[in-house]
């Protein structure tokens, strides 16, 4: 390489850096400025705030998952929404670069450092943007009792031979009370379950409630 | 109380201000056919949902003119409150004992059950139809249908394989004013139609949030829930308001929109088509529990025949003035309604539910000799009557409904996703969108699945 192409590649590569350093402060602004205006008191800045949060995708993730605990409920809802609205935005079509860094972020918020309720909807969040690597953590919670059932039904909505393998082994590995679950899920995917009855039918509530007439 | 001293239908009728109505007139050529009622049977009825929906549901039949032939034999509700009050009240006319049940599959069991109506939150319609139907029972179910493309396709599945009579409570289409609606487009008064503008007013937001909590101890939650993911309770979801949660009632669009559409895909003779895009938008909720598009514009592209469907919620465009009819009551709700572009003219519809107004030169037109006539329901709960005794199709029969339903739920998904929609109606199928399709069907709790 001439001593000129290294000068024009070395400035090339100073700007490139200086634009992602930009563009990286620009993005911790934009997070800060969405988490502040989602912990605003009031209604309309949360809910205008929560149009820019897809844009600003997977540096918001955590960020906003952390301001789902909120002891204010509704700011608490108001994250959880942004959240939806990162999910839904890189889950458009065309838009695979966006959304392959939401997703690991995604994966970080289901470990049990997270309260359940945050670990319940990132898992429902999956469930409509997450490809095969989201299967192994998903079949995790199963294990989890508070989670199972999500576990169970996300399993079940993510496409793919993965999550179908995970659904046949967990149909093993499950306690003998769930099986009757994953017994549904694979049913749901057109795999034939014998020993484990359908229970759709059965009557289970019962009322003290006397005949009238 | 013993059956002597019960109150007879005719004055249960008067204490609720209802008329006697005619009799139902059934070919007597009709018998009963396994699992239909012969023309002379009285018809077993339990009621699945009995907050005021299911109550207005059954006073209705009761006063319509197969009121004489029905009997409540059972009523079922996940509170118990309510369930006690509805059992009490079901007595009072019915010649039957009626039994109370929390678990609608105890209703389900009973061979001596006809027919059900359900009336019961969105997200359980598709659910309670589909076991109703695999368990041989007639079914009136509210509207919209279902809450999914899947369950969509299994409910007109579960009816078409055990052959029973589903009414689906668009009610729209069986108003003595749509049948004159009808007549009047079918006879091309007001030539081709490339339009049809669907107004409506805003869904109401949650200004009173409250948080989560501990359901009373009469509501069985975890049953009210059924289908759907668990969350928490909130006394925002219910009675009622479930209608402004996306997932369990999914706003006017749903509420309204399976009405007023309902007549448009009737009228236009588009049953069974579909569009091909559908685009939503509108805005939000800022806070709440509800999320349902408080105000929507979504635009639905039908190719051959082309046309568009327009549902307008309070985006700003003013619904007509509305028309009142001398000496008759004003219409209900003049903020809801269509109005179709026709290249010969226009006409408009306030309502299209229960109460459906027409325009009063539609009401004034008389037909000359030769003109088209179309279906001229006797009434939304005779019409199924109908179907349950003589096997006919329903006017809002499971195929069409699913069609209306589809629409309500392919424009929230456009809004949710805040993008255009392309639908295969051939295979009833989002195409081209990875992510809304697997949003077309939602994973049941277990065992409340289809």
């Amino acid at each position: 390489m001439s001593e000129k192409r290294v000068k024009k590649a070395a400035v090339a590569i100073s700007a490139v850096a200086a634009l992602a350093a930009e563009s990286e402060a620009a993005g911790v602004d934009a997070v800060a400025d969405l988490i502040a205006k989602v912990r605003d008191k009031d209604d309309k800045v949360r809910a205008k705030a929560l149009l820019s949060a897809g844009k600003i995708g997977a540096p918001a993730v955590k960020p906003l998952a952390a301001v789902m605990s909120d002891e204010d409920f509704e700011v608490a809802r108001a994250a959880r929404r942004g959240l939806w609205k990162i999910v839904r935005y890189v889950g458009r079509p065309g838009a695979a670069r966006e959304k392959r860094p939401v997703v690991p972020e995604l994966l970080g918020l289901l470990g049990e450092n997270q309260p359940a309720a945050v670990r319940r909807e990132v898992v429902w969040m999956l469930s409509e943007i997450g490809g095969g690597r989201c299967v192994g953590p998903v079949a995790a919670l199963l294990s989890n009792k508070e989670l199972r059932e999500d576990a169970r039904m996300v399993l079940q909505r993510l496409p793919g031979k993965r999550s179908l393998a995970a659904l046949k082994r967990a149909l093993k590995a499950v306690p003998q009370e769930f099986k009757i679950n994953i017994a549904q899920s694979l049913r749901a995917r057109g795999v034939e379950v014998p020993g484990l009855p359908c229970q759709k039918l059965v009557p289970t509530r019962k009322t003290s409630l006397k005949p009238a007439g | 109380m013993s059956k002597q001293s019960k109150m007879n239908r005719r004055q249960f009728l008067a204490s609720v201000g209802a008329a006697i109505s005619a009799p139902y007139i059934i070919p007597s050529g009709v018998l009963a056919a396994p699992g239909r009622p012969g023309a002379n049977d009285r018809v077993a009825v339990a009621l699945i949902g009995s907050g005021g929906r299911g109550t207005g549901l059954m006073n209705g039949m009761m006063r319509s003119k197969i009121g004489d032939q029905a009997d409540c034999a059972a009523v079922c509700d996940v509170d118990e409150k309510r369930l006690a009050r509805a059992a009490t009240y079901q007595a009072k006319w019915s010649k039957k004992t009626v039994t109370p049940y929390r678990d609608y599959r105890y209703v389900l069991q009973r061979k001596d059950i006809d027919a059900v109506v359900i009336a019961t939150p969105d997200h359980w319609h598709a659910v309670q139809t589909v076991h109703a139907a695999e368990c041989g029972k007639h079914i009136y179910v509210e509207k919209p249908a279902c809450c999914t493309i899947e369950e969509g396709q299994a409910m007109a599945a579960a009816g078409r394989k055990n052959k029973v009579a589903i009414q689906v409570g668009s009610q729209g289409r069986s108003q003595p004013e749509a049948y004159l609606l009808h007549r009047y487009l079918v006879n091309g008064n007001i030539g081709h139609i490339s339009k049809v503008w669907c107004f409506h007013y805003n869904s109401p937001a949650d200004n009173n949030p409250v948080p989560d909590s501990d359901p009373p101890p009469e509501l069985d939650w975890d049953m009210w829930l059924g289908p759907l993911r668990w969350r928490p309770y909130n006394r925002k979801y219910l009675p009622g308001t479930f209608r402004w949660v996306l997932e369990s009632g999914g706003g006017q669009i749903r509420d309204r929109g399976a009405h007023v559409m309902s007549c448009a895909m009737w009228w236009m003779g588009a049953d069974g088509t579909g569009p091909v895009t559908i685009e939503a938008t509108g805005t939000s909720p800022t806070k709440g529990l509800w999320d349902a598009a408080v105000t929507m514009h979504v635009t639905y592209t039908f190719k051959n025949p082309d046309w568009v469907l327009i549902w307008d919620q309070h985006t700003g465009n003013a619904p007509p003035a509305e028309e009142r009819k001398k000496g008759e009551a004003r219409i209900v709700r003049p903020g809801y309604g269509a109005v179709y572009h026709g290249t010969k003219g226009t006409f408009t519809h306030w309502g299209g539910d229960g109460g459906t107004w027409a325009e009063r030169k539609v009401r004034e037109w008389a037909p000359p000799a030769g003109a088209k006539d179309v279906y001229k329901s006797p009434g939304h709960m005779e019409d199924w009557f109908k179907g349950i005794k003589t096997g006919a199709k329903t006017v809002m029969n499971i195929d069409a409904a699913v069609g209306v339903a589809n629409l309500c739920v392919l424009g929230n998904l456009s809004f949710i996703l805040g993008r255009k929609l392309r639908w295969d109606q051939a295979k009833k199928e989002i195409v081209g969108d990875a992510e809304a399709r697997r949003l077309m069907s939602r994973p049941q709790r277990h065992p409340y699945h289809l």
